[in-house]
């Protein structure tokens, strides 16, 4: 069986394939990034952004009967709002045209729960129905929420090909590079002073072992993913290996909305995260797959400052 | 000069509540429940807490036994401004309780903006009142704590204490669809606590908070006007309510049972008040002593 693989060059993706490949599936890569330097992927690999024409021909080619949409690309890696779009949104959509034309029989797309927003009125346990605030919050997420739409449209429109839609809590691992596994390996985090929202957890190899069940089974539809439980910020960063250090919010929005123009530090809109609780409900994900996280809340966050176990981060 | 301190503050709780209170909430490796429920953090606060329930409002929860065990609706009436009855009846359960129990209550959706009480208020086990908190809360098998008369009830001035405002009819759905008793609470005193002459509604309004009250000692005393008057309080436990029915049936059909709940609650309210010693000072404030029965 040929899986095709987006976001490859990422830190979480390589773990997904390697997990695939040694189930004796045939992994093709591809991703807008190159692979970074001394990294091997276990099968063919295309450097192609998903809009352009070019990436039918690897439909063409390897004739994927599965795609696995890693390829998400995050607004603190990339801050143009209109690359992201293009590569997010019509990316996506242009991947998933390409599925339906090639006949590709199943698609995972990686989401992620940052598209229910952070907001005071959330309640702890959100289901997969809740509304996306996100859009309305942080227009600057806009991309991730129109991403986990496309896909959601096309798993309700075209029933032939059996769609799985992931939305992960924050995932957290040696190998990973994102933004809140490089926050939580700082010596001092900052946080913000009063708030100390619940926050979840999963491992890197949870979370891959999730994608892959989602791969090899024939069930459907729109899934959260979490790890062992919640724990407050703070107790994360303790767990981690930090130390809290508090900011007034007065103080911190402003500091960070120009640190961030500078590119200094991650983008002003995902402080909310800090400070309301987005706590999201796997129950459906543990009951429709099987699934159980091998790592609890405490050895998650531990995890952080061990060395990686895929590339270097 | 904190030993001292420590020795005059009665214990917290023993090792063995603590571990009972912990696999009741059903918390996960680092210690919490996905919530934020802290034992913890509850059981450091305790002292303090024990201090104001036994010293400054001396408390006494009467017919406490008759809370069931496993999931259960307390539906307390609701005054005195701060929401210092929601405090008394969780203390009564973590303190008296048979088994001690953390009641989970339910607080006003702006709650969680507000930095520290909120961070606090949730390691012990509170959290912003939505629906399907409740139901999530009550499907873990834990105690709730709602206040059917919200807002309406805590901001009302000293002249229409005890009289209970109107009922929504969420709390009887919620019992109805996840098979919860209901437990009716009357909390005599708390209305005394701060008896509010008037309410400012435009600095409500400036500050985003429901109410901002007048007191006869507050804002005038300042800081000291801001304590709570010292009353003794009474915390009436009701015989559980099991309804049956519809969770879904139209209001009229569910008003039935509200009223129920209601009426249970007056009628504690009105021995509690008829048996209590008499607040000959406050009754100088304008409305006297309350008339039994509430008023319309």
């Amino acid at each position: 069986m040929t899986i095709l693989a987006t976001g490859v060059s990422g830190h979480l993706a390589p773990i997904v394939c390697d997990l695939l490949a040694e189930k004796g599936a045939d992994v093709v890569g591809v991703d807008v990034r190159p692979l970074p330097p001394g990294r091997a992927f276990p099968g063919e690999f295309y450097t192609i952004r998903y809009t352009q024409r070019r990436i039918a021909e690897v439909f063409r080619r390897h004739k994927p009967k599965v795609l696995i949409h890693m390829g998400r690309i995050r607004g603190t890696d990339v801050q143009s709002s209109s690359y992201r779009y293009n590569q997010n949104v019509l990316g996506t959509k242009h991947l998933l045209d390409l599925c339906l034309k090639h006949d590709v029989k199943r698609v995972v797309v990686l989401s992620t729960f940052h598209v229910y927003g952070a907001h005071q009125h959330n309640p702890i346990g959100l289901k997969e129905d809740s509304p996306l605030r996100a859009s309305q919050i942080f227009p600057q997420l806009s991309d991730a929420v129109e991403l986990d739409h496309a896909a959601t449209s096309y798993l309700w429109r075209y029933r032939r090909i059996e769609t799985v839609v992931v939305r992960p809590c924050n995932i957290v691992g040696p190998s990973l590079n994102n933004m809140i596994s490089r926050l939580l390996r700082l010596r001092n985090v900052p946080t913000l002073l009063g708030y100390d929202p619940m926050m979840q957890f999963v491992h890197e190899r949870d979370c891959a072992r999730a994608i892959q069940l989602a791969v090899e089974s024939d069930k459907w539809g729109v899934f959260n993913v979490g790890g062992e439980g919640a724990v407050p910020y703070t107790a994360a960063i303790r767990l981690a290996g930090g130390r809290p250090v508090p900011i007034p919010h007065v103080v911190a929005y402003p500091l960070v909305g120009s640190l961030s123009r500078m590119r200094l530090v991650f983008p002003k809109h995902l402080m909310d995260y800090f400070r309301y609780p987005t706590v999201i409900s796997d129950e459906s994900f543990r009951d429709t797959f099987g699934y159980a996280p091998h790592y609890d809340s405490v050895e998650t966050l531990r995890s952080l400052r061990a060395p990686a176990t895929v590339g270097t981060r | 000069m904190l030993e001292g301190l420590k020795s005059f503050l009665p214990p917290a709780l023993p090792p063995d509540v603590m571990t009972q209170l912990r696999e009741d909430a059903q918390v996960n490796s680092a210690g919490y429940d996905p919530w934020g429920l802290h034992v913890e953090t509850l059981a450091k606060v305790l002292p303090a807490a024990r201090f104001l329930y036994d010293r400054y409002f001396r408390v006494t929860a009467h017919g406490i036994e008759r809370v069931p065990a496993g999931r259960v609706l307390l539906v307390p009436n609701h005054g005195g401004q701060l929401p210092f009855d929601g405090f008394f009846v969780a203390l009564a359960m973590v303190l008296e309780g048979r088994p001690p129990r953390v009641v989970r209550g339910m607080v006003e959706r702006w709650f969680p903006s507000l930095p520290f009480v909120s961070t606090l208020f949730t390691r012990c086990g509170q959290t912003v009142g939505d629906p399907r908190n409740c139901v999530e809360l009550l499907r873990r098998d834990q105690p709730i704590m709602v206040f059917p008369e919200g807002v309406g009830g805590s901001g009302k001035t000293y002249w229409s204490r005890y009289s209970l405002q109107r009922f929504g009819t969420g709390f009887v759905r919620l019992a109805l669809e996840t098979k919860s008793p209901i437990v009716p609470v009357a909390v005599v005193g708390s209305e005394e606590t701060y008896p509010s002459i008037a309410k400012i509604d435009w600095l409500a309004k400036l500050l985003g908070v429901p109410y901002v009250f007048v007191t006869p000692l507050f804002p005038l005393l300042g800081p000291l006007g801001a304590l709570p008057l010292p009353v003794k309080i009474d915390l009436y436990f009701g015989e559980p309510r099991v309804f049956e029915g519809d969770p879904d049936a139209a209001d009229d059909d569910i008003q039935g049972m509200v009223d129920a709940v209601k009426g249970d609650i007056q009628r504690m309210l009105d021995e509690g008040i008829a048996r209590r010693a008499d607040l000959s000072v406050l009754n100088l404030l304008p409305g006297g002593r309350p008339p039994v029965g509430g008023r319309p």
